[in-house]
């Protein structure tokens, strides 16, 4: 029992663990992206950008999971995830992703605008120019100041991907669950837990790595 | 010819006029200072000749190339506008040192960057001299040290050193030493002064007025915008001529 309980278990969680890797590949570039959007002087590029950052960040991502899945198919009669376990997944990544990506970029904006303006400055009058400026003076300051909210959004995805399983994305939760039925017990979802604890104790002590690299510099 | 001439610079932020028409000249070597009490667009000045600001009108000449002119202008591209800049260089109030860089990298970054695109930098020199600089500095012994390891006299000293790296033509201070305390002022003076002693033309915005005195050829008393009185610094310090000025320079007595 145990051993087809954890083959199962290990399954679900293969599924977890790809909706949270591809979720992070395409957030945070897609979420730098938005957040050059949101600081943007044009108000025309930076109101709707805010707008729908707050739109997304304002409703539970409950929510849009189901109407990402569903959406297309009820109200454009198109079936754009395609039948089966991948179309599901494909919904509930491209949800996840806009998702994530509008937290970050608000981490973006923060860090990035918590820069004093003399370092922009201080590179302007020593003739740099403003791509040099970011990459080698801005850059590092920012990413050593988004560390530890970037960190607790990560975290939080690794447990925000088991409400991938409303619109029936197997993962490690469901898995867990189905023991419920099949076989009467409970001790399995209980195993789940040891899969988050697991996990997200890695990234805290991978996240803890990067702060101590970057320890070396302090930021005023 | 003046190796700087300045004349007629407007600047106004909204309906603030906050320089209504600055001119003056300089010649290489000399040092001028520049006072006035708060807001009466000292930094403003400065931020205009290293092209932080644009002026609304007048014009920049330095070494007979005319840097800026209103008149004439059309938008100039990041490229120009770098290679203007370059003609200056700023120190900071607040330093704003790159706290990722030692201070021999701090020194070294710009120029390392210039050096790719201007091939007549010599790139395997710029180390060299920004250590020399570091000593010049009496920082021999801070090379390595990151921004948060030095004292704000330290760092400031490294900022100064950041900008003669790049051997600007003229080396600006924006109130070198007001974030200083005390002790920390008198090593920062120290080594302004002993630019000045190498004929290294400086424009120093400062409210030290006995350093200013002893340090600048030139002072020049600012308010409201305008320059009220300019001359050799001991004249105008110690016996200005203006009401306005023997008002001012009486709070530092
Ligand atoms: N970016 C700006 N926008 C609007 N007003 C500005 C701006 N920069 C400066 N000012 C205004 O211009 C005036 C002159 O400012 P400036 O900083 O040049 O004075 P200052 O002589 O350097 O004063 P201090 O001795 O306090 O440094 C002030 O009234 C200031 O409020
Ligand atoms: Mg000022």
């Amino acid at each position: 029992m145990f051993l087809s309980v954890t083959g199962a278990l290990f399954a679900g969680f293969l599924n977890t663990l790809k909706l949270f890797v591809l979720t992070l590949l395409f957030s945070l570039p897609l979420g730098l992206i938005i957040s050059f959007g949101s600081m943007k002087n044009l108000k025309l590029l930076r109101y709707p950008v805010k707008f729908f950052i707050w739109i997304i960040r304002g409703t539970p991502l409950m929510l849009q999971l189901l109407v990402i899945y569903y959406g297309p198919g009820i109200i454009l009669h198109a079936n754009i995830w395609g039948s089966g376990d991948n179309g599901r997944f494909s919904a509930a990544l491209v949800a996840f992703v806009i998702n994530y990506a509008c937290y970050f970029s608000e981490i973006f904006r923060g860090g990035i605008q918590s820069i004093p303006v003399g370092q922009y400055e201080a590179g302007q009058v020593l003739g740099m120019t403003k791509h040099q400026i970011f990459t080698k003076i801005i850059l590092l300051q920012v990413i050593k100041r988004i560390i530890p909210p970037i960190s607790n959004e990560v975290i939080t995805l690794v447990k925000d991907t088991s409400l991938a399983r409303v619109i029936a994305v197997y993962e490690v939760i469901w898995e867990g669950q189905s023991f419920i039925k099949s076989a009467g017990i409970i001790w399995p979802l209980f195993y789940t837990g040891i899969f988050y604890l697991l996990f997200s104790g890695l990234l805290t002590l991978l996240f803890g790595y990067i702060e101590k690299k970057l320890d070396y510099f302090k930021i005023k | 010819m003046s190796f700087l001439e300045v004349k007629n610079i407007k600047k106004n932020f909204g309906n603030t006029e906050v320089l209504k028409d600055i001119s003056f000249d300089m010649d290489k070597g000399q040092v001028v200072s520049v006072i006035g009490s708060s807001g009466s667009g000292k930094t403003t000045l400065l931020r205009c000749l290293n092209f932080l600001e644009t002026p609304d009108s007048g014009s920049i000449r330095i070494k007979d190339e005319l840097l800026f002119d209103s008149s004439v202008n059309t938008a100039l591209s990041e490229k120009e506008i770098r290679k203007k800049r370059l003609h200056f260089g700023l120190v900071f109030q607040s330093f704003n040192l790159f706290p990722q860089y030692t201070a021999i990298d701090n020194i070294c970054l710009a120029p390392s960057l210039l050096s790719k695109e201007d091939p007549s930098i010599d790139a395997s020199a710029i180390r060299d001299r920004a250590y020399e600089l570091l000593i010049q500095m009496g920082l021999s012994n801070r090379v390595d040290n990151y921004p948060h390891e030095l004292s704000g006299g330290q760092q400031q000293r490294v900022a100064i050193a950041r900008a003669l790296a790049l051997n600007p033509d003229i080396l600006c201070f924006d109130e070198p030493t007001s974030a200083l305390n005390p002790e920390l002022t008198g090593e920062v003076l120290k080594v302004i002064r002993e630019l000045a002693d190498k004929k290294t033309t400086m424009i120093i915005v400062t409210h030290e007025m006995s350093f200013a005195r002893d340090v600048s050829d030139i002072a020049i008393f600012m308010d409201k915008g305008v320059i009220v009185e300019q001359g050799p610094s001991k004249e105008i310090i110690d016996s200005p001529r203006l009401e306005r000025t023997k008002q001012f320079l009486a709070y530092y007595r």
